[in-house]
């Protein structure tokens, strides 16, 4: 009797066990799918931006003042038209948020997270219109962003950049300014 | 008497041919070692050797005000006595608006005299500056936010401080394990050392950084950020400066008593000058008041 049930604790501790791993894995494997699906998404603008470059004159290397906001301008107005619509959220799928919050989370806590918060607010960039569609103005600073969370968040091609505007996460076009999407609350 | 003639006559001839005083890194040489230069009111502390690669550095510059416009004079002056032929630039080229009229106010007009005698500028990308301007021909960044240039023996980095990601950093680590110059340095713009109040240090890019520049054997490092002049205290062998103070002073802003500070100037606006020869860096730092707040030699890391 008192073999079955060492048998039945046994076969109960290894049941919770292996739902417990399962449930890991499964949470893993949904930030994994978050992740990738993100990386896909933001790829694709990538994608669409560069057939749209691909269509005006290139800019030089060694370029004057004077073509590069022609460049600047050229793109911006291409890309603007082409995505006709866009909506927030088209990249930044709650999906998407919920594990982007995970990582900030996890990469700054306590005195960390009220330093970053501290910075963003004191950041000269509140007249950042937080808008899909909208352009990163010139004149606002381009708040450095930390490289330690740069090396945890989900790779961005080197079109996009990510970008704090208090405490809302932006994806912005390296190149034309333009805010292709964004979340809010993404320092917990 | 023939005797003290000849004796004194030794005496001269001998000083004539002594070296200058040994300086221990990090350690600042007082400023009354003075050159003669071809404009007798500049003085100097470099040693101007042959063929030693020359150049000045300066950061936070681009605002278009009196003030720069005003250092830029003097380092006008200063290039004629001392004839660098590179400027490195640590970031916040250009504050505000980049059209191309920003650009000649807040940049060409200010270094015109530099600009037109051939003086090259390598700029960095500071929190102000958007990455369109790596593009920008007199910036010589041939269209990368990070490069690496080698001038006189010299490896230079220059790199993107406001998007330290993957990409970059591999692209260093792999730069710098082939890299087989034995004068190491980087500039870039946020400092991982600082005493200052307004920034100070970011610990950021030092705890992904400075491990990188510690392994790889750089020896100076150049930032900006800061809007004043700091000299550090060597780091793991390297010494950094800030030299953010060439648009705008934040005066006072240097901490007192800061454990890592070797020297510092906050009261007026600055530039550097730096001459590599061998296997020593000379440096001068120069007020827009055209004193030396600094100087001294730093060695190269073994």
């Amino acid at each position: 009797m008192k073999s079955v049930r060492n048998r039945y604790g046994i076969a109960l501790v290894f049941g919770a066990a292996v739902t417990l791993a399962n449930g890991h894995v499964h949470i893993f494997s949904q930030q994994k799918d978050a992740s990738s699906g993100f990386e896909d998404r933001v790829r694709e603008y990538a994608k669409q931006r560069e057939s749209i470059e691909a269509r005006l004159p290139a800019m030089p290397k060694a370029a004057t003042a004077a073509q590069i906001e022609s460049h600047e301008k050229a793109l911006l107005k291409a890309v603007v038209a082409a995505r006709n619509g866009a909506a927030k959220g088209a990249i930044f799928t709650p999906e998407a948020e919920e594990l982007i919050r995970s990582i900030v989370s996890a990469q700054y806590k306590g005195r960390d997270r009220v330093q970053l918060r501290k910075e963003l607010a004191e950041a000269e960039n509140a007249s950042v219109p937080v808008k899909v569609g909208s352009v990163y103005p010139e004149a606002a600073e381009l708040l450095e962003m930390p490289p330690t969370l740069l090396l945890a968040l989900p790779q961005l091609p080197k079109q996009v950049r990510y970008r704090f505007v208090g405490t809302s996460l932006l994806l912005v076009d390296r190149e034309n300014h333009l805010i292709v999407d964004y979340m809010t609350d993404a320092l917990p | 008497m023939k005797r003290i003639y000849l004796f004194t006559f030794a005496l001269i001839c001998s000083a004539a041919f002594l070296p200058p005083p040994a300086v221990a890194q990090g350690a600042a040489e007082s400023s009354s070692v003075v050159a003669a230069s071809s404009s007798a009111a500049v003085p100097l502390t470099l040693p101007k050797r042959e063929g030693s690669l020359r150049m000045a550095v300066f950061g936070d510059a681009g605002r278009g005000t009196k003030d720069q416009y005003d250092l830029g004079k003097v380092m006008g002056e200063y290039q004629q006595a001392f004839p660098f032929d590179t400027v490195l630039l640590t970031g916040d080229n250009i504050y505000g608006p980049d059209a191309p009229a920003d650009m000649k106010k807040k940049f060409e007009d200010p270094y015109k005299a530099l600009l037109d005698r051939g003086v090259k500028f390598y700029a960095s990308l500071g929190n102000h500056d958007t990455s369109n301007q790596r593009f920008y021909a007199p910036f010589n960044m041939n269209g990368e936010e990070y490069y690496r240039l080698e001038k006189n023996g010299v490896s230079i980095y220059a790199l993107n401080s406001n998007y330290l990601d993957k990409k970059q950093l591999d692209w260093f680590i792999d730069q710098l394990s082939k890299d087989s110059k034995s004068w190491r340095i980087a500039f870039f713009h946020h400092p991982p050392y600082s005493s200052g109040g307004r920034h100070g240090s970011d610990d950021d890019v030092r705890l992904v950084l400075h491990p990188l520049l510690v392994k790889h054997g750089i020896d100076v490092v150049f930032t900006g950020h800061d809007h004043f002049y700091e000299r550090v205290k060597p780091q793991d062998g390297i010494t950094y400066f800030v030299a953010g103070a060439a648009g705008k002073i934040r005066k006072g802003d240097l901490k007192d008593r800061s454990p890592i500070t070797d020297a510092g100037f906050d009261t007026d606006l600055s530039f550097m000058m730096v001459e590599f020869a061998g296997d020593e860096m000379h440096f001068q730092v120069v007020s827009k008041a055209r004193k030396t707040v600094d100087s001294g030699v730093v060695k190269r890391r073994d």
